[in-house]
């Protein structure tokens, strides 16, 4: 580690793909229609990377990461519902309602292990989302529609999908900065250990139940910032929005990027988004191509997209911290 | 006396009815569960291919009990195609693979569903109409015989899994698939077949509850979740758990809509299951160490 701390945490590549993101509107044809595309592709991708810290990371798969996202979208959407505007109190509006709902989920779910903690995550985001579906005040199955878009300071709306897209960026490169300096730290590579060895790391003496409680929370926030920032680019919050299909598809772009890699996952769900919208303007069945994109991953390439580089005879992606 | 004979009794009766199909889908799911460590998110869309392949066969032979017979067995050779050009490549693997493959693999099979059928929602005729009367009220006949024929099979693979020398090594090769192997047993095809037999178990509990049911295309994503559940309370991998714990809900389900609106019932059973994988994680009948 003798390129200190800056070099631990950041690579290189990260910040000039950063950079030329945000070079991305000046592009020719840059139409609102594509710009609002990527938005949606750098959104999941932020949301793949904060899930790949369980999976990848600690070895935990959640299968309930939709409740997350959909709980910041509804918390944010109830307050623009209301007239209250401003981006900062969605986003620590959904900061405590995802939090109060990730501390009991965590809690009872990381007592338990493997397919018991999906299968915890799964119900519990099932329940959020059958209490959502039914309750009137929330609007049912319609969820909460044509919100007014967040306002940043005083009267400056983000309600262009340029403004929105240069706000997910911003999203993106904080979220990247935490996770990157989360599993560089020595808390992440005692996750790291969890997930190679979990009680190995007991017997050394960490108590493991608060390292996954928290890195469970950690994500789950993250993801619901994510959810926060959904209303303002699409004026709605539905309860389809928390279908455990939706956290299926997370768990799918993380698996696409390559698991433990934080990059893949942004690269993962950016392709997800991408290959999505791509076949469904040529053809109506594209779940079928989505599906077979899915099984070709998992059979062919199982290191996910970053895992190419080996391939093409690139240095060996680091898959720990 | 009247509120017993008039209420009580048939919704006791619609959950009987109710878990024992319900048990034929768990029942799949959980060997299928014990074999590959695998949650098979597929297992939904084997019980709507079922319905649908009851509708392809009802369409060209006017005959529910052709379909009984075909549709099942069409969609068996569906499940073991599918495990020998897919699953089989992964049994090395981590069991996370797995859970990701059937993932895709259930998004081919519904999107096809919709696109050869038509995502509208369409109905089996029952078979034979009327009904018994029974205890002082009555029974459509349809539903009874649904709860006779689910029970007869139920009945039958139990005896299939005690009795008969297939039946023994499939439980073999739950316990221990490599130590199986070890003794000369050809594992691949007993993997193969196991999973074929799921499918076509998954296919008949959907084409029996057709005719009570719709069928659409994203009708196993909501049943899936319900067998999710039922295998999870039964204990993973324990096959005779799975059966109780299907009854349980079945019963559940039906009794509790006596006294809540079916939102409030979705939600006091995923609340029982939380209490239960909190109290007693490993369910009815669990061992301890399975996949943890």
């Amino acid at each position: 580690m003798s390129r200190g701390v800056y070099g631990r945490v950041f690579s290189r590549w990260a910040v000039i793909v950063w950079l030329l993101l945000t070079l991305l509107p000046a592009v020719p044809f840059m139409s609102k229609f594509y710009l609002l595309l990527a938005f949606d592709a750098l959104l999941f991708g932020t949301i793949a990377m904060s899930l790949d810290l369980l999976m990848g990371y600690t070895g935990l798969v959640s299968f309930g990461h939709a409740a997350f996202f959909g709980l910041g979208a509804y918390a944010s959407a109830v307050l623009l519902e209301r007239g209250i505007v401003s981006l900062w109190a969605c986003l620590l509006f959904a900061i405590l309602v995802v939090g109060l709902y990730a501390l009991v989920v965590s809690f009872f779910a990381t007592a338990r292990r493997g397919i018991y903690f999906a299968l915890l995550t799964l119900i519990f985001a099932e329940v959020v989302y059958t209490f959502f579906r039914y309750t009137q005040t929330f609007g049912g199955s319609d969820g909460i529609q044509g919100v007014a878009a967040p306002r940043l300071i005083g009267d400056f709306a983000i309600d262009t999908p340029l403004r929105n897209y240069y706000l997910v960026l911003v999203y993106l490169g904080l979220a990247y900065l935490a996770c990157r300096v989360l599993v560089t730290s020595h808390f992440g590579r005692v996750l790291v250990a969890i997930r190679e060895n979990e009680d190995r790391a007991r017997f050394l003496g960490y108590d493991v139940q608060r390292y996954k409680m928290a890195i469970c929370m950690i994500s789950a926030l993250l993801t619901g910032l994510g959810g926060a920032l959904y209303p303002g680019r699409s004026a709605f919050a539905t309860p389809d929005l928390m279908l455990w299909t939706v956290s299926g598809e997370f768990i799918i772009m993380v698996m696409i990027g390559g698991l433990g890699t934080l990059a893949g996952p942004v690269v993962g769900g950016a392709f997800f988004v991408l290959l999505q919208e791509k076949v469904s303007s040529y053809v109506d069945w594209y779940f079928i191509v989505i599906g077979l994109v899915l099984i070709f991953i998992v059979l062919f390439m199982p290191r996910g997209l970053l895992g190419l580089r080996e391939l093409l005879g690139g240095r060996r992606w680091r898959t720990t911290a | 006396m009247d509120y017993l004979v008039a209420v009580l009794l048939p919704q006791l009766l619609h959950g009987l009815v109710f878990g024992a199909a319900l048990g034929l889908l768990a029942l799949g799911l959980t060997v299928i569960f014990g074999l590959l460590g695998v949650m098979n998110f597929a297992h939904g869309e084997l019980y709507m291919l079922g319905a649908y392949a009851g509708i392809a066969v009802i369409g060209v032979t006017h005959s529910f009990w052709a379909a009984l017979l075909v549709g099942p067995l069409a969609v068996g050779a569906i499940g073991a195609l599918t495990e020998v050009t897919t699953l089989r490549p992964l049994y090395r693997r981590e069991p996370l693979y797995g859970l990701i493959l059937t993932f895709g693999l259930a998004l081919v099979f519904r999107e096809g569903a919709r696109q050869i059928w038509g995502g509208d929602m369409r109905r089996i005729m029952p078979p034979f109409a009327g009904s018994t009367p029974l205890l002082g009220m009555t029974y459509p006949n349809y539903r009874l015989f649904l709860l006779a024929a689910s029970s007869a099979i139920l009945l039958a693979i139990w005896l299939f899994f005690t009795r008969t020398r297939a039946g023994i090594l499939v439980r073999a090769a739950v316990q221990d698939a490599e130590m199986l192997d070890g003794l000369g047993v050809n594992v691949p095809r007993v993997f193969t077949l196991t999973f074929a037999g799921s499918a076509a178990l998954a296919a008949l509990a959907g084409l029996l509850l057709a005719p009570i049911f719709t069928v659409y295309p994203q009708m196993g994503v909501e049943m899936i979740l319900l067998a999710f559940i039922v295998v999870i309370l039964g204990g993973m991998g324990s096959m005779g758990g799975s059966v109780i714990a299907a009854f349980v809900i079945g019963l559940a389900q039906s009794l509790l809509t006596l006294w809540m609106n079916p939102q409030r019932v979705a939600i006091a059973i995923f609340a029982i299951m939380i209490v239960i994988l909190i109290v007693r994680p490993r369910g009815f009948f669990g061992r301890e160490g399975v996949l943890e």
